[in-house]
């Protein structure tokens, strides 16, 4: 009786498994090429490489399996960390102490990513725009604005508090870190077991269906925008405290990297499909990459056409599964939603 | 006033017209429905019965005209609305979202939580409605072997039965299924139409909407023929057979 779920289950945790799999396989490999790599100082800087990574991928999770896209997170990450670094120099110097700067700039950039998130809200379920068109609009604003704001420089001059709060303090862990952490289980709970999330999965399986059981599917969707938009703006502050500055090229690329976590992590670009602990895995398996890559001596360059190697991979394997499923295909992407 | 209160209509349009543009698409239209009676909608192709379905659904807003339900005059500001009112449309193609269990499709928009802090904040009591949904469904007549199941893994008539189950079992007091038998095959369009009957004999009004008109003088008590916007009969299903009901449909006989 229990075959037929009792092998879907089977074959999800496989996914994650896999996932696992993978990460232990690239951890023992570039530990043989370089002993250096097992090292609390290199797993303190991966985890550091991916806390922000984690934030917009998690964000991009719920766009994703509610059938859309958001391509503006990483500019978000930029122009957030930008305006609360360049109001926290000025706060700064008008003599406020470091714990009541950092706690506005904070502020600052989830606000400023929230209006980001809503901007991107507003173009899609009231001026009707495809999700890719919309947060292509937002993401070239917020790129060249943070430029425009930053003269193309980093924005430094806050206390010396903020580098110290990104030192690793649980094992590689700092506190922004851990509270990363907790932010991701409490939007994994939400995403799998309280009602938000359920929406979300139905809006991406079929709008229609959804609208039809009286789910108001545009407010939802606004609301999964303006949650991606937010998770960017920590991540931007994320980034402000571990450079001590805000700079323009923070998240630069970002976009793609949520992306591709969310991919990896066995989330479907057509919606309806994914888990959070996937994508969770999936930046991690990205940032390691990154890490290792570097510490094996291969030109920083090359990491790009990995990443773009295991987002092929992925994608093949997931159009594969849809395909033997009869899912739609990944061209919905593009079409727009009735 | 006794007299009117006895004929009372569960479900009534008054005269009702809308027009999209310059297009008519319903030219005051009347209609009732009664307690435990199964009407069957037809028309052809463009004669107004998707307008007709969205105007009872809630989906739009009719022109001219009135809506009532028992009798007072209700104006749906959306499907919701109807929805809580106890009139559950069944679209047609509408389906599911195959994603999820055949429980969080019968739940969906009605969503069972946990008890305490946690439900306020919207986590859901997944076991409890896989529960109910499974005896929802078996009290309607229909049996999907496990409601935890996605329903992608189900078959095309299994699909279907859970989107009637669903329907019929919330529905309090009037259902519209446009089209259900669509696509079926005999025997799953045969639970279909057992599953109108066993609706019926609950006391919900059934607006039954289809092309396949043996279906129709099968389960129907009463027939209203639509075409270009207007009804053009509105009888008992007995005073039709497959051909007069052809024939009014396509304009043929008069």
């Amino acid at each position: 009786m229990n075959s037929i779920s009792d092998r879907a289950k089977a074959i999800a945790s496989n996914q994650q498994a896999m996932l696992l799999f993978v990460l232990l396989a690239m951890v023992a490999f570039f530990t043989s090429q370089n002993p250096i790599f097992f090292s609390n100082a290199v797993f303190g800087n991966i985890i550091s490489d991916w806390s922000p990574i984690v934030l917009i991928a998690v964000g991009q999770a719920f766009v994703i399996i509610s059938g859309g896209i958001d391509l503006s997170v990483g500019s978000t990450v930029a122009i957030s960390g930008v305006v609360s670094a360049l109001a926290i120099r000025s706060m700064t110097e008008d003599g406020h102490g470091a714990t009541y700067v950092l706690t506005i700039g904070f502020i600052i950039s989830a606000l400023i990513g929230f209006l980001v998130g809503a901007i991107n809200a507003f173009l899609i379920t009231k001026a009707n725009m495809v999700p890719f068109i919309a947060t292509l609009v937002t993401m070239g604003a917020g790129a060249g604005l943070a430029i425009v704001l930053t003269g193309g420089g980093p924005i430094g001059g806050g206390p010396d508090a903020a580098i110290q709060l990104s030192v690793a303090k649980v094992g590689p862990f700092s506190y922004p870190g851990l509270a990363i952490v907790a932010l991701v289980i409490i939007l994994g709970l939400i995403l799998h077991k309280a009602r938000f999330g359920l929406y979300t999965f139905a809006i991406g399986s079929n709008e229609f269906a959804a609208r039809a059981a009286g789910i108001n599917t545009k407010r939802h969707l606004g609301k999964i925008y303006m949650l991606s938009g937010v998770l960017a703006g920590f991540a931007g502050f994320y980034y402000y405290l571990r450079l001590g500055s805000g700079a323009p090229t923070s998240g630069l690329g970002g976009e793609l990297q949520a992306i591709a976590a969310v991919v990896i992590g066995g989330a479907a670009l057509t919606g309806g499909e994914g888990r959070l602990s996937g994508t969770v895995l999936g930046a991690l398996i990205l940032t390691t990459v990154t890490s290792g890559l570097i510490i094996i001596n291969v030109a920083a360059n090359w990491k790009q056409v990995v990443v773009a190697i295991l987002i092929a991979v992925a994608v093949l394997l997931q159009e594969s599964r849809s395909k033997a499923k009869g899912s739609k295909s990944l061209s919905n992407l593009f079409k727009k939603k009735k | 006033m006794t007299t009117t209160n006895k004929s009372a209509a569960l479900y009534e349009v008054q005269n009702v017209s809308k027009s999209y543009g310059s297009v008519v698409a319903l030219s005051g239209v009347s209609l009732k429905i009664h307690a435990g009676e199964v009407i069957g909608l037809v028309g052809d192709n463009g004669a107004g019965k998707s307008t007709l379905v969205k105007v009872l659904s809630g989906a739009h807003q009719p022109s001219e005209g009135k809506v009532l339900l028992e009798g007072i005059e209700r104006s749906w500001s959306s499907p919701r609305a109807a929805l809580e009112a106890g009139v559950e449309t069944l679209y047609q193609d509408s389906g599911l979202a195959p994603h999820l269990s055949v429980s969080s499709n019968v739940f969906l928009g009605r969503e069972l939580y946990v008890k305490g802090i946690l439900g306020k904040l919207g986590f859901l009591a997944k076991k409890k409605m896989d529960q109910v949904a499974h005896e929802n469904l078996e009290k309607v007549g229909i049996a999907v072997p496990q409601s935890n199941r996605s329903v992608s893994q189900l078959s095309g008539g299994q699909r279907q039965a859970v989107a009637i189950g669903r329907a019929v079992s919330w529905a309090s007091k009037v259902i519209i299924l446009d089209e259900p038998t669509n696509h079926l095959g005999a025997r799953q369009a045969g639970e279909v139409l057992a599953v109108i009957k066993a609706a019926k004999e609950r006391g919900l009004g059934v607006i039954f909407i289809s092309h396949t008109l043996p279906h129709v003088l099968q389960v129907t008590d009463r027939i209203v023929v639509l075409r270009l916007g207007k009804i053009v009969a509105d009888a008992p299903t007995s005073t039709f057979d497959a051909e007069s009901l052809l024939g009014t449909i396509t304009g043929l006989i008069d």
